[in-house]
């Protein structure tokens, strides 16, 4: 057997190209519904349980799927904004508990997500390292976000400036890490988290300096008529939240008009659900009230379409590849009648014959096996990434 | 006394909730026994003592009650460390007085569905308390609108807060209601006998050391006006000359402290014709009794200080 398997091995290695070719050929065949069958069914489950798991989501009125996909993967942007006012709202009905959401800026690319203290208890989440935020300034990694960011609670992130062209914005905020979650394989790992009150500072609605009052800000101050003080370009803000400057952040106008991303409402029973949501039913309401689920298992069913026809076209490819690969092989015995003959002349078997082409033949298929194999289980590794950034840039 | 009660309870409480708060930490057994869960009483905490000593009068039994300011530090301008801001984030309700007071919350990192501002639906009835305007940048001017915040002085007001506390421990305390009438009652008949004893006193002339009587004053229509002296501190010549100054046109023959001035100060005050009495406002929590003996300690003093003041300066 060992003396088959060793000629087999010879002939392969001998006519190396045209092994390499067989070999990827068979392997690419196989790969391919494969691991679009076992990517998709694992990004799919996991899409679906943190789609299934946010029982009602508000925001503005636009598209769900923008507003899914930004609110619980942090991929992409809302296009319109709500107002805060709704979480008191919400609160005011008794019939849920309204979680903030506002996911502006970026720290190393990863989303800051500023939100309320029930999100970590709604979404299960627990401190591996620190404490959970009590401060403005104070943030919260997820597990990926600090290993990627390599930082550890008593360290600090700075915000990327959204406003690169504008020197009037906003300015980046330094943030003091003072927690790491532990991983729970969701978006969350990723994400850097905020209270919503940091998002909006950082966002520019609320800021520090000085108090123009004092007689020390004197040399800032332009003009002062009564109560109202105009300051000149020179007052610094502060780009850092202190316990000592803490006190000189304010936010201006009325805190129900600041603005949000998302709420996600947690109903006390399913009852409670329906009516909140039907009370966001009326075309003539400003903020929209969805289920997640329904919005995901809607491009779910999009997708499993397309994946229907996909699989059936990597089948037809298969089958020709395999014909294709199966004339290989008897052409290829008739071109090496020769070598038979010579074989059978020097006293081998037509059964010995047979198996060395049969060894051969299995050679080929199983190293194509080990490859296929191989490659799928990358694709599983990094194939849900794939997914998320193919949606949002789809969305 | 449920006040004193209230305070007993405060570091017991704290620490109580601290050890929850340390059990809930990742990587340590501390799933609590579903028996656990069932004796633990709902969490209240508060940012002031007039609003723990109304919870607990009307939770009682069924609720624990936390006011964790410390005694040396005044709960309107206290800022809370961050471990006291999370034992907050652990309550179930957090009892908000609004009207500005305890600015910190504005910056605290709590959870919107646990608070409950209980001047929420009294704007109306909140006095203003100057504004500031400042502008700088494209954004225009920014208005810092302000408005007197101790509002339970008045209490009629307090008894309004009373019902909002109620409405938000309807959940948890099944005999909220009963509570509620007691404590109206109660608030109602402190009012009537602070209209009794201030009755006349506009025409006397109100001194206030600190602006924060506002809603006293208003209540009682007291007419009053303010400076901003502290009882622990002498003022200053200069601050003796401004009063004397505002004197000429402002009759003064009776001044409220939130606490004992000094001996000079009192003397000093005499000798202006003003008679210096405690009215201390409750902000903190009392070392002995409760919102109410400590009313009725204020009451003691301006009734004699009514008898002293119309000897000496009505006769």
């Amino acid at each position: 057997m060992t003396d088959i398997l060793y000629l087999a091995w010879r002939y392969l290695l001998f006519n190396r190209w045209k092994t390499a070719v067989l070999i990827t050929a068979i392997t690419v065949t196989m790969f391919l519904p494969l691991a679009l069958e076992l990517v998709l069914e694992r990004s799919t489950e996991r899409l679906r349980a943190r789609a299934a798991a946010t029982p009602l989501l508000l925001g503005a009125p636009g598209s769900p799927l923008e507003l899914v996909l930004s609110s619980l993967y942090f991929n992409g942007e809302v296009p319109a904004t709500l107002s805060y006012g709704t979480v008191q709202a919400i609160g005011d009905t008794g019939l849920a508990t309204a979680i903030p959401l506002q996911i502006g800026s970026r720290v190393g690319g990863k989303p800051v997500v500023g939100t309320s203290p029930d999100y970590f208890s709604f979404r299960e989440l627990t401190v591996a390292r620190g404490r959970p935020i009590a401060l403005p300034g104070e943030a919260l990694l997820g597990a990926a976000a600090a290993r990627t960011l390599e930082v550890s609670p008593g360290e600090s992130v700075v915000t990327e400036s959204e406003t690169v062209f504008d020197v009037t914005g906003s300015y980046p905020l330094k943030l003091h890490v003072v927690g790491v979650l532990n991983a729970n394989g969701t978006p969350d790992d990723e994400a850097v988290f905020v209270d919503v009150r940091t998002a909006w500072i950082i966002d520019g609605i609320g800021h520090g300096h000085e108090d123009l009052s004092r007689p020390e800000a004197a040399a800032n101050v332009l003009q002062r008529d009564g109560e109202n003080i105009v300051a000149n370009a020179a007052v610094i803000q502060y780009r850092e939240i202190t316990s000592t400057n803490l006190r000189d952040f304010h936010f201006h106008g009325d805190i129900s008009d600041f603005p949000l991303d998302a709420i996600i409402a947690v109903p006390a029973d399913d009852k409670s659900g329906v009516l909140l949501e039907g009370r966001y039913q009326a075309p003539t309401t400003s903020v929209q009230a969805i289920r997640p689920v329904v919005v995901m298992d809607e491009l779910l069913a999009t997708v499993f379409t397309v994946r229907q026809y996909v699989l059936a076209a990597v089948g037809l490819v298969g089958v020709a590849t395999f014909a294709t690969i199966a004339l290989v092989f008897v052409l290829s015995a008739r071109l090496r009648r020769g070598e038979i003959d010579t074989m059978k002349r020097i006293g081998a078997a037509p059964g010995r014959i047979g198996a060395m082409l049969g060894a051969e033949i299995a050679l080929v298929l199983a190293t194509s096996v080990v490859f296929a194999g191989t490659l799928t289980w990358f694709a599983t590794l990094w194939g849900e990434s794939l997914l998320h950034w193919m949606l949002s840039a789809g969305a | 006394m449920p006040g004193h009660r209230t305070r007993i309870r405060n570091c017991g409480r704290i620490a109580l909730l601290a050890a929850l708060l340390a059990a809930c930490q990742p990587g340590e057994d501390a799933e609590p026994t579903a028996s656990a869960v069932a004796r633990r009483l709902p969490v209240v905490f508060t940012v002031s003592y007039p609003l723990a000593w109304m919870a607990d009068r009307i939770g009682g039994e069924a609720i624990e009650v936390v006011f964790p300011a410390p005694d040396d530090v005044d709960p309107a301008h206290w800022q809370p460390t961050p471990e006291t801001i999370l034992n907050y984030q652990g309550a179930d309700l957090v009892l908000l007085n609004g009207a500005g007071y305890a600015a910190w919350v504005q910056f605290a990192a709590l959870s919107p569905g646990k608070l409950v501002d209980t001047s929420r639906g009294l704007s109306a009835r909140l006095i203003p308390a100057g504004e500031a305007t400042h502008s700088h940048g494209p954004g225009g001017a920014h208005d810092h609108r302000n408005v007197a915040s101790h509002t339970w002085l008045d209490p009629i007001f307090a008894a309004a807060q009373a019902k909002a506390i109620a409405s938000a421990l309807e959940v948890h305390v099944p005999n909220a209601p009963a509570g509620l009438e007691r404590l109206q009652a109660d608030l109602a008949h402190l009012d009537a006998r602070l209209a009794a004893v201030f009755r006349g006193w506009s025409d006397a002339g109100v001194l206030y050391s600190h602006p924060v009587y506002q809603y006293l004053d208003a209540r009682y229509g007291l007419a009053g006006w303010s400076v901003s002296w502290e009882p622990d501190e002498h003022p200053s010549d200069a601050e003796w000359q401004r009063l004397a100054e505002r004197l000429r046109n402002q009759r003064a023959s009776v001044m409220l402290w939130e606490g004992e001035p000094s001996p000079a100060t009192t003397a000093k005050l005499r000798e202006l014709g003003i008679t210096p009495v405690v009215f201390e406002t409750g902000a903190w929590t009392p070392a002995q009794g409760d919102y109410l003996t400590l009313m009725q300690q204020n009451i003691e003093r301006l009734t004699e200080a009514r008898i002293d003041g119309g000897n000496e300066h009505h006769p």
